[in-house]
């Protein structure tokens, strides 16, 4: 569904994704790890469109980004880290206006806006001003916007960042029901995430970035199965290749 | 190009539903009210006076069009050079603050698509302000009888100029996020253009252009003088073709800003 192939992006010196590779399969949950900084934004933002990669390539759904970009666009729905809202539109009026930008055909488009306000659970609030909304109903809106036109590959960017522990389940459970194998049509999610148990609730497999490089790509199942959590697991990768140039860092001084 | 009307939809609807427009057209209507009065007020003592002094010669040169609407245009092609700056200074910039520019950049859309929406929408909107000034002149026609061809050309040409402007403030509001910039970087462009034609005039007055190929590249680079001849009833493919050229220009230079921000 993603093949990612030594995707890379550097502004001028710096190398903020260093040849990043990897594939999901149709219908998994993949979950994005990675200390702030590690680069999970910006390779999220390659796969997007939204930056182009410095080098390395990526196919989306059948359709690579640089050749089809039109295509690979229409193929992805995606949050943001912080949601892409108008404050002065309606939650309906912005989700019909999403859902032309997306190509949803005309006939379809009033099913698809009631489909997504209903599963994000913004029924009550469509005729509502977005910018009189709280945090946590504009990051449905967010959710709701990446949904729309239903799209075969979603890239969610702290989806439950902001938001309190019930949103933050409901959330999950929404995403949770969004992927895998419906109707004959296979719906892939990567997700970004600080919070650990979050991936562990939701995700099939886990790819750590750390410092600009895949440092670990592995199903849940097998992690888990050694034994250790995936709190230790993570502070092991995102620790192991930093010892070198901690000792330069100012926190090495008394 | 299916997409460049539900973005300009949705631009204009963003621009009623706000109160800038409100604002904007408010500001125009009343200035226009203003200037539109006290030069009816001149004529007519103009007028007076002449008849008193019996002057029958000058009497007759006295016409509407050169005396009300011609003056009336120029001081409203003013106008526009402070107004346009505050309807298309958000058409980007605010795209950039609201992190909504991520939406529209990863959406299966063209850049051509986002850019002529916007222009689009900022052009429509300097269009409803221009037909609301119509009806100044319209009321002459009521009492007067002024030319109407050469009236319909002035009009044109503050319409066209309105339009030109737009592409020049959409080209603003895509190289900055900040709509405060727009707005004075789009306001020092439109000056800028407007006043080639008289810095021209000035260095011929002042012997400065000793030949002068740069005196008259610099008035055929002006949008004043391009109008002017519209004001006078000169409806020239030369003046058109300056507008579309303008804002081909502008529209060109801002799809490449905007896709700018991918490669940075």
């Amino acid at each position: 569904m993603i093949e990612a192939s030594g995707l890379s992006k550097r502004y001028g010196d710096l190398i903020a994704v260093d040849d990043v590779s990897f594939s999901v399969q149709p219908g998994e949950v993949v979950g994005f790890l990675g200390p702030n900084g590690a680069g999970k934004t910006t390779t999220m933002r390659m796969l997007t469109g939204f930056l182009p990669p410095t080098d390395g390539h990526a196919v989306i759904d059948g359709h690579d980004i640089f050749s089809d970009p039109l295509a690979a666009r229409r193929a992805i729905g995606y949050l943001p880290e912080s949601p892409p809202i108008y404050p002065e539109m309606s939650v309906e009026g912005y989700l019909v206006y999403v859902s032309k930008l997306k190509d949803v055909p005309r006939r379809l488009r009033n099913e698809a806006v009631d489909r997504a306000l209903e599963r994000c659970g913004l029924v009550d609030v469509r005729r509502r001003v977005i910018g009189s909304l709280s945090k946590g109903f504009r990051q449905r809106v967010g959710l709701a916007q990446a949904i729309v036109h239903d799209p075969p590959v979603m890239i969610l960017d702290e989806p439950t960042v902001g938001l309190d522990p019930i949103q933050i389940r409901e959330i999950r459970a929404l995403i949770g029901e969004l992927a895998g194998v419906r109707d004959g049509k296979a719906r892939t999610v990567i997700l970004s995430t600080h919070i650990l148990p979050e991936v562990e609730a939701i995700c099939q497999r886990v790819i750590i970035m750390h410092r600009g490089r895949k440092a670990l790509d592995a199903p849940l199942a097998e992690l888990q199965s050694g034994g250790a959590s995936l709190e230790e697991i993570f502070a092991r990768t995102t620790a192991r290749e930093a010892h070198a140039p901690v000792d330069a860092t100012p926190e090495a001084r008394p | 190009m299916r997409h460049v009307g539900a973005i300009a939809g949705r631009e204009l609807n963003s621009l009623f539903v706000s109160p800038v427009a409100y604002a904007v057209m408010t500001l125009f209507a009343v200035l226009a009210g203003f200037f539109f009065l006290s030069g009816v007020l001149q004529f007519q003592e103009y007028v007076i006076r002449l008849q008193s002094f019996q002057a029958m010669e000058q009497l007759e040169e006295l016409n509407l069009n050169d005396h009300v609407i011609a003056p009336f245009l120029h001081v409203m092609s003013v106008v526009l050079l402070f107004l346009v700056p505050g309807i298309t200074m958000g058409l980007f910039a605010s795209e950039k603050t609201n992190g909504t520019l991520e939406l529209l950049l990863t959406s299966p859309i063209t850049i051509w698509e986002l850019v002529l929406g916007k222009f689009l929408a900022a052009a429509a909107f300097i269009s409803i302000l221009v037909l609301l000034l119509a009806l100044f002149p319209a009321l002459l026609f009521l009492y007067g009888d002024p030319e109407i061809g050469k009236t319909a050309a002035g009009m044109l040409g503050l319409l066209l100029m309105g339009i030109a402007y737009a592409s020049i403030g959409c080209f603003a509001s895509s190289v900055t996020q900040s709509q405060f910039v727009a707005f004075f970087l789009t306001f020092v462009l439109l000056l800028v253009l407007w006043m080639l034609g008289f810095l021209a005039d000035l260095g011929a007055a002042g012997g400065a252009t000793s030949n002068d190929t740069v005196g008259d590249l610099l008035r055929y680079l002006s949008t004043a003088d391009h109008f002017e001849g519209m004001v006078m009833g000169l409806v020239d493919t030369k003046d058109l073709a300056y507008f579309g050229v303008i804002v081909v220009a502008f529209l060109a230079l801002t799809k490449a800003a905007v896709e700018s921000v991918r490669w940075r």
